[in-house]
């Protein structure tokens, strides 16, 4: 068992990431923390792709340099999730700012209080 | 027996359909909106009527239109069961668009061109119902028929109404489920749903239980409409709509798509032979035979007349049932045929007596708004058109000589003794006496009585009714004559012909089926339906 | 010809920037863009569908390096029956959207891109590329829920995003498990060398996948963003992400299970197939329940999508021929019925202020059109024959008899009186009671203002259309599902 996560400590840490970003987007009151659970989330989907893509030994795959190469296509899907991910985390923030100037606040519980007392 | 293409089915069923269009546009102009209501009732009677010649030459027009969905041809067969019911809906619908006219006006009701609207579209749907060539068809003009009579049970927009309304609803599309449920079950088993008569070959050889199961479903949904107790509930609360509405759909139109449903799936779904079979037209004949013993029961202790008579539709349409299912279940010959000549033909016949019946009611309600029967003594006096009418056809649902429903039950009876189901034929006996017990108080109440001298009634409030039950009156003296009714001659003046008319037509119809029953040409059809039937069931 | 299926996903893009541009010239020019656009894809989706039920599947591959190394982009049938129908519903909703707005040039710049991302993930057969588009489709819609002008938009929006993020994310790590063990993400190239894999990454690239579409699909208990996100809309769009972004999402559940996973993993593996029906049956049931119990319509509509989608994860989870057609069949009248219903509801609220249920009392007298269509739209929703509702319903009916599925099918009958639930009591109060007064018509959902809204022909013709589609397209079914049907068996086979 510890060999398994001494082996697969790249796995195990992407997976502590997941746990955490959904822990923080469900137990944050918070709007832009629940932001932050999000790309803490993405980003242990992200450290899953590369450590597949791992080669012991392996060098960066750059034609100029001696292979074995690590595998490059997860780096590519990579580059363009993260890309998705800054779009994403832009269009959430543009939405807080309009929360914020709507009701005054970034708290769900306050958002609540205020909704209500529409 | 020879198939003709032809556009004549689907004209049939389209007509009426085609007609709220008009109606509907014409709504602020309430004269022109009614000549489309009434030209489309004759054209649909017309349509209808010139198939009737070449079924009894046993001929069928057939209009295809084409695959619906898989396993589902959409096509439309004008056979001699379907004619049955076509002709009788669109002959009566006739004679009810006068009097809605004249019902509706009399009560300067709300939302009338919804009114006539929605009963056009009724009616189309239940001539497709008729038409229909496999239970697809059958399920799709069955489902119609709901949504296009839910409009007239909420029709009051009162609470009462929309509750019934919700209720109609609930019970119709669960109705529905079932027949779905069922007809799905007969694809899985057979891959086809066309009527075929003597019954879908293929179900023979199917696992029993399965199609047992199916048909307990197919007889469960198109039992809700044919209220079969306890699925009848419905019915009753659905009174609250307009009398015409009571009148054609709720005794006729409507609650006969459910009896003509169960019809199809005994014949030609099933077969009389595989319903024998399997054992299940047994138990079909026992819940029909207990429910037209129990609603006679249950109609005696009403006051208000329509929920009376609704009842006693109830109890009426089982008499239908169980001559269907003491036919399948005898398995051909004489007994079979008896059964089913009488089941069938008492589906024009209680149409006739009970319309005449409703439309009774609803004058009355019109011209005096007097709905209990307690109210009501005396009103012979006012209206002794209408009672005389009332008191034919209520005669003809005891099953009195000379009126309809006499020769229906007598087909019933001989069925029910030479298949040796004695039980059915004492249940029959039964509730011939429970009509009379409570058909004859509200003719006696109507002729015989006053407002201030009412009398007990035989059964309900002492065992042989009558003024001796009641204590002496303490000065010996007669009733005096002054009702709460005025006196009125026998010609008419006690409403509008627009009304009286469709009564008078409607209880001559009940009395010319009962005395020359082979002239008129419901008992031809019927003969043909049942012939075939038996004789494809000796024949496989 | 197949450089068609690449310009089928450019089209769109290019008006988006046009949409853009021209903003900069002109404000309230996006409008006549979009249209321009959205008719181009009419053009180019019925071409492409001609060709694929004519001739047979199309494929295009992307920059010239073939597949499995390269992306590539396929239409059989089914992927063009979802371009037609994106086509059309978007087009459709421009011309409800020209009166009821928005207006701005980026709201349309943005519609487009929803209807970029929803081909793209139509048509592509490369795992991955589905994933990219489902972003786009998901990022797109996020900001169109968010263009109304209410604070509760923005919140909505919001919780959609996060909500959908976590979906689209679990997606992708499915993806993930499933390039990890073979190496490629070809669809059809994944379909043969999932089958020699290690059982176990496949059961979790399953599993991710599965649960990642069940968010996007709104699938009970994972349904959670759909009626915030659908009330808190603006009506056009609300028609327009109801009738599309779930439907195509559920597409992509079709897809990714029949194509990549295949027929026989299913029939292998007992859990594979009890979360389908599971979530099946649930959604029906549950979805059903909530619907009934809300007091804004389009709350209920919302959950009502919960319940009817449940019905075609049924029929994915039965996958045989008739269920699959059922399937698709269901997806198309869904979305033409929900997207009417929506839109009418939108006009009634112009017509009348009318956005609850009680305030649908007597609604036959002040808003005629929208009364009718509402009661066609419900009836057919029900399921009464011969609407597109009921082919749907006895497809997958039919389907689920033929597997021998009883329990599912009870539920799948039973469905329409769970359905006839909460729409009688709405066609009730709108045609049997008398009209309530203390009502104004709504001024809202144009979110940049302009002259007061009243209802458009545009959005009365829309919905009348919607209305006649739903009753229409029930008699077109079985022609349709004769030419589906080879697409469907390779899908099976």
């Amino acid at each position: 068992m510890i060999d398994l996560l001494a082996t697969r400590d790249y796995y195990l840490a992407s997976f502590l990431l997941l746990g955490v970003g959904t822990y923080v987007m469900i137990a944050a009151r918070n709007f832009v923390k629940k932001v932050i659970g999000m790309n803490i989330f993405q980003t242990g989907i992200f450290l899953f792709f590369i450590a597949a893509a791992y080669l012991e030994g392996a060098n960066p795959p750059v034609l100029t340099m001696d292979g074995p190469h690590v595998s490059p296509l997860p780096h590519v899907l990579i580059l363009t999730a993260i890309v998705v991910g800054v779009a994403l985390t832009a269009v959430a923030l543009g939405m807080i700012v309009r929360i914020y100037a709507e009701y005054g606040t970034l708290t769900e519980d306050t958002l609540e209080e205020v909704r209500n007392g529409e | 027996m020879t198939e003709i293409p032809s556009i004549l089915p689907l004209a049939a069923v389209l007509v009426s359909a085609v007609a709220v269009v008009p109606i509907l546009a014409f709504r602020d102009r309430p004269n022109v909106r009614e000549s489309w209501t009434v030209l489309a009732a004759l054209a649909k009677f017309g349509l209808v009527a010139s198939m009737v010649p070449a079924a009894l030459a046993g001929d069928v027009y057939v209009t295809d239109l084409g695959t619906l969905v898989p396993y589902v041809e959409f096509t439309l067969r004008a056979d001699s069961l379907g004619l049955l019911f076509a002709l009788l809906a669109s002959t009566l619908w006739v004679v009810t668009s006068f009097y809605s006219i004249g019902y509706m006006r009399g009560l300067d009701e709300d939302h009338q061109a919804r009114y006539f609207a929605s009963f056009a579209a009724s009616v189309s749907a239940a001539v497709g119902v008729a038409f229909a060539s496999n239970l697809v068809v059958l399920y799709l003009f069955y489902e119609l028929l709901t949504v296009a009579t839910y409009p007239l049970v909420a029709h009051d927009g009162t609470d009462e109404a929309r509750a019934a309304g919700r209720k109609y609803l609930a019970y119709t599309f669960g109705g529905g489920v079932a027949v779905l449920a069922g007809t799905l079950l007969v694809v899985y088993l057979t891959g086809t749903t066309a009527f075929t008569a003597g019954g879908i070959a293929e179900l023979a050889s199917a696992d029993p239980t399965l199609a047992r199961a199916a048909f307990a479903l197919l007889i469960t949904g198109f039992g809700v409409k044919a209220a079969l107790m306890p699925l009848h509930s419905w019915l009753p609360d659905a009174m609250v709509a307009p009398t015409p509405v009571s009148g054609l759909l709720h005794a006729v139109a409507v609650v006969k798509s459910g009896v003509f449903g169960v019809a199809r799936v005994l014949l030609d779904v099933f077969g009389i032979d595989l319903v024998a079979e399997l054992g299940v037209g047994g138990v079909l004949a026992a819940v029909a035979a207990f429910t037209l013993v129990v609603a006679s029961v249950i109609a005696l202790r009403q006051d208000n007349l329509k929920r009376r008579l609704a009842f006693s539709t109830v109890s009426q349409l089982s008499y239908i049932v169980l001559g269907l299912a003491v036919g399948a279940s005898a398995a051909g010959g004489d007994a079979a045929k008896w059964a089913l000549i009488g089941g069938l033909l008492h589906i024009p016949a209680h149409a006739f007596m009970k319309l005449t019946l409703f439309f009774c009611a609803g004058a009355i309600h019109v011209e005096t708004h007097t709905d209990d029967i307690s109210n009501m003594a005396g009103i012979g006096r006012r209206m002794p058109l209408t009672m005389g009418a009332f008191a034919v056809a209520a005669a003809g649902m005891a099953g009195i000589p000379l009126v309809a429903g006499f020769v229906s039950k007598y087909f019933l009876l001989i069925g029910t003794v030479s298949s040796g189901d004695l039980a059915f034929t004492a249940a029959l006996l039964v509730s011939g006496v429970l009509n009379i017990a409570y058909f004859w108080p509200v003719v006696y109440t109507a002729f015989f009585e006053t407002a201030e001298g009412a009398d007990e009634k035989p059964l309900v409030s002492g065992i042989l009714g009558g003024r001796f039950a009641r204590e002496a009156r303490a000065d010996g003296g007669h009733a005096d004559d002054h009702g709460a009714f005025e006196r009125r001659a026998a010609n008419g003046a006690e409403s509008t012909w627009l009304m009286l008319g469709p009564i008078l037509f409607a209880a001559a119809g009940a009395v010319v089926l009962g005395v020359v029953p082979d002239a008129a040409v419901f008992l031809q059809i019927v003969r043909d339906v049942a012939e075939t039937a038996t004789a494809m069931g000796v024949v496989a | 010809m197949s450089d068609l299926v690449a310009l089928a996903v450019a089209v769109p893009i290019f008006g988006s920037l046009a949409a853009l541009v021209a903003g900069l010239v002109r404000s309230e020019s996006g409008w006549p863009v979009a249209v321009v656009a959205c008719v181009a894809q009419v053009a180019i989706a019925a071409r492409l569908a001609a060709t694929a039920f004519g001739d047979g599947t199309i494929t295009y591959v992307v920059g010239g390096f073939e597949a499995p190394y390269g992306i590539e982009l396929l239409v059989d049938g089914l992927a063009a029956t979802m371009l037609g129908l994106i086509a059309v519903v978007s087009l459709g909703v421009l011309a409800y959207a020209r009166r009821a707005g928005p207006r701005s040039n980026p709201f349309y710049a943005v519609y487009l891109l929803l209807v970029a991302g929803l081909t793209g993930m139509s048509v592509t057969a490369d795992l991955f590329n589905m994933y990219v588009f489902l972003e786009i489709t998901g990022l797109a819609a996020y900001a169109l829920v968010a263009s109304g002008d209410r604070g509760r938009s923005a919140v909505a929006a919001l919780k959609y995003l996060l909500v959908g993020t976590v979906g689209a994310s679990l997606f992708l790590l499915g993806v993930g498990y499933a390039y990890i063990d073979t190496g490629t993400l070809n669809m059809a190239d994944l379909a043969t060398k999932l089958g020699d894999a290690d059982p176990t990454l496949v059961h979790a690239a399953f599993a991710f996948i599965v649960v990642g579409l069940f968010i996007k699909v709104a699938v009970f208990p994972l349904h959670t963003w759909q009626p915030d996100a659908y009330a808190g809309a603006p009506d056009s769009v609300a028609a327009l992400v109801s009738a599309l972004v779930s439907t195509v999402a559920a597409y992509a559940l079709l897809r990714v299970v029949y194509t990549v996973f295949g027929v026989g993993f299913l029939a292998n593996n007992e859990l594979a197939h009890a979360i389908l029906v599971g979530g099946a049956t649930v959604s029906i049931v549950a979805g059903s329940l909530l619907a009934v119990s809300q007091s804004e319509v389009k709350r209920m509509l919302a959950y009502s999508s919960v319940s009817q989608f449940g019905l075609v994860v049924a029929a994915i989870a039965i996958g045989n021929v008739t269920a699959l057609m059922g399937a698709v069949v269901h997806l198309v009248g869904h979305a033409i019925m929900k997207g009417g219903l929506f839109l009418t509801a939108g006009l009634v609220a112009t017509e009348t202020g009318a956005r609850r249920v009680e305030e649908f009392d007597g609604l036959v007298r002040r808003s005629p059109v929208g009364a009718g269509a509402f009661g066609v739209l419900a009836v057919a929703m029900v399921g009464v024959p011969p609407t597109v509702g009921f082919a749907g319903k006895w497809y997958i009916a039919v389907g689920a008899a033929e597997s021998g599925s009883w329990a599912l099918l009870a539920v799948i009958v039973g469905s329409t009186l769970l359905t006839l639930a909460y729409f009688a009591r709405l066609v009730e109060r709108m045609f049997f009671r008398e009209p309530s007064d203390d009502l104004e018509p709504a001024i809202e959902a144009v979110a940049d203002g302009g002259e007061a809204p009243g209802a458009s022909l545009g959005m009365r013709a829309t919905v009348v259309a919607a209305a006649v589609a739903a009753v229409a397209l029930g008699l077109a079914v079985f022609g349709y599902s004769q030419h589906l049907q080879p697409t469907i068996e390779v899908l099976l086979s």
